[in-house]
């Protein structure tokens, strides 16, 4: 079970031993060990039914756990959890807003449930492109996306100092998407925790400092995704002019080596810095190297844990 | 709590109006009705009826003039409009938990119990719009119609109360059917059963000697609007059951409410 070490009963989100059972024979989580700091970015990863949503409902004091604790800012759920709801701003995976109101009275109403002014929601809408038409609209007649772009604001509009969302992106263009990663970005440069759930990678790897990921309700693993990124396995692909014999150019980490004529196919973990060199010294006419990406990591990770 | 109890509102603001322009419109036709009727004949056709149909109205004498306008409090429409207002939004916590509107609201720092109180305050205005409504056409045919001119119109007031409170209890027994619920719909369906439970007993407890002693478990038992409109009173174990349900079944749906998991 990975645990980080000098556990800090302040830190952003702090979940210890956190499980949740349904009965006797459903275990949804269990014994989850997890602290972010603050500042952090974190991206929750798993495939569907992992436990991403049980986990964030449990932080969030919408459930209740089975077994251990959860603190936001260092307020336990369980005791005191309107102090910790007080810092925390939350957008659901299944965002459930009022649909016979306007976005605008949805918007106010969610508002005042916060002790906090909504310093950031006119930066937010415009960040969003929510004009004052749109939000003088029933939500019922809101797209999905409009009702996402909502949810986004309502929850970011107090500038909560631990953003917690379940996968903010779906349903929004990529142009959205690419704005609302950029909202997170200043966020998380004004010092406030962001920690999402996602199924999308690419936003997880370009955003966030740390990912944790969970399989079957358990935590696999939590580390840095500059880790991950060193650890990548890259797919590289060389064209010689000749036959060249691989072992002149062989490192450590290759492997799925393959030769087609003049065409040499292979995986390298690793640094790729001493293959150059000795690929340099070969003239090679052509090399490819493909860009490794956190799924590759993820997958191989799912992959071999399952193994 | 001023927040929800207003979104409440909001939302169920048109049905709820219109609820209650039927209701009025309903009673006051119903007053209207009265100036048609012969008294004498009337009064001879009901004697004739058996007592099965005669048990729709509770025994009410048709022909005088609190009789006549009692059987409208007592109409299935009367009563279906009603019932709809009670247990529609005696079913809202199961709806918002189903949709996820709990859960969104409660992500913020909010008090379960500020939450569900909120809804409950909103079921008793909504009743209190649609009876207050319907009144208003009961008190405009009182008011009108020279031959309903003997019923006074604090006796109608009282009626409506009486008429409010029972409501009041059907909703808080759906609230906390709703309590237990992880759909609306089913929430809804318990209220229904339960006061179509209520209304089949009140029926039987009437017309068969068996049946009789079960009469008082049923809610209906405790409303009698021709007996209230005719005295100008609630008699005092009818004040006492009604308040007593509503306010045990509220305080039942506060608590298993306040403490139920909310996720969709």
């Amino acid at each position: 079970m990975p645990t980080l070490s000098g556990v800090n009963s302040t830190a952003a989100i702090h979940a210890q031993g956190l499980g949740k059972s349904y009965g006797s024979d459903v275990m949804a989580l269990e014994d989850i060990d997890l602290e972010i700091a603050h500042g952090e970015r974190i991206g929750f990863l798993g495939p569907n039914g992992a436990g991403k949503t049980t986990f964030i409902r449990l932080a969030l004091g919408i459930l209740s756990p089975t077994t251990g604790s959860v603190a936001i800012n260092g307020h336990d759920l369980a005791t005191d959890r309107m102090a910790a709801l007080t810092d925390a701003g939350y957008v659901p995976g299944d965002l459930g807003l009022i649909r016979g109101v306007s976005g605008r009275r949805m918007l106010h109403a969610l508002a005042r449930l916060h002790p906090r002014p909504p310093v950031l929601r006119d930066h937010l809408l415009s960040a969003l492109d929510l004009d004052e038409h749109t939000l003088g609209k029933r939500i019922r007649d809101y797209s999905t996306g409009m009702r996402q772009k909502l949810g986004l604001v309502a929850a970011l509009q107090h500038d909560p100092a631990v953003i917690i969302l379940d996968e903010p992106t779906s349903g929004l263009d990529p142009v959205m998407q690419a704005r609302l990663l950029e909202v997170l970005e200043e966020r998380a440069r004004a010092g406030r925790t962001v920690f999402f759930s996602s199924h999308v990678l690419g936003e997880v790897d370009e955003l966030c400092d740390r990912v944790a990921m969970v399989r079957d309700g358990r935590l696999l693993l939590v580390r840095d995704v500059a880790e991950l990124r060193r650890a990548r396995v890259r797919t590289v692909e060389v064209l010689f002019d000749g036959d060249v014999d691989p072992a002149t150019y062989r490192v450590d980490g290759i492997a799925d080596l393959r030769v087609d004529g003049h065409v040499h196919h292979f995986t390298l973990a690793g640094d790729p810095g001493l293959l150059l060199t000795r690929l340099g010294a070969l003239s090679p006419r052509d090399v490819t190297i493909q860009a490794a990406r956190l799924e590759d990591v993820f997958r191989a990770l799912y992959l071999g844990d399952a193994d | 709590m001023r927040v929800i109890l207003g979104l409440t509102l909001r939302r169920s603001l048109r049905r709820t109006l219109l609820l209650g322009v039927a209701l009025g419109t309903f009673l006051f036709l119903v007053g209207l009705s009265y100036a048609s009727v012969d008294q004498n004949q009337i009064r001879s056709l009901v004697e004739s009826l058996p007592p099965a149909i005669r048990a729709f109205v509770q025994g009410a004498d048709l022909a005088s003039p609190a009789g006549y306008l009692g059987s409208a409090f007592i109409h299935p429409i009367t009563l279906a409009l009603l019932a709809t207002t009670a247990i529609a939004a005696g079913a809202a916590s199961a709806r918002d938990v189903e949709h996820g509107v709990a859960e969104l609201l409660l992500s913020r720092p909010l008090r379960r119990i500020a939450w569900i109180g909120a809804e409950l305050i909103a079921m008793e205005i909504s009743l209190a719009i649609v009876t207050v409504l319907g009144s208003i056409g009961a008190f405009i045919a009182v008011g009108t119609i020279d031959d309903l001119g003997t019923v006074p119109s604090g006796s109608v007031a009282v009626t409506a109360l009486a008429m409010f409170l029972l409501f009041s209890g059907i909703g808080a027994i759906t609230a906390l059917a709703a309590s237990f619920s992880r759909t609306g719909a089913r929430a809804i369906g318990m209220g229904a059963g339960v006061a179509l439970i209520f209304y089949a007993l009140d029926y039987l407890a009437q017309i068969w000697r068996l049946a009789e002693p079960f009469g008082p478990i049923s809610l209906m038992h405790w409303y009698r609007p021709s007996n209230v409109l005719g005295t100008g009173s609630i008699p005092t174990s009818s004040w006492l059951v009604l308040i007593g349900v509503a306010v045990v079944a509220s305080g039942l749906a506060l608590l298993v409410t306040s403490r139920r998991e909310v996720a969709p």
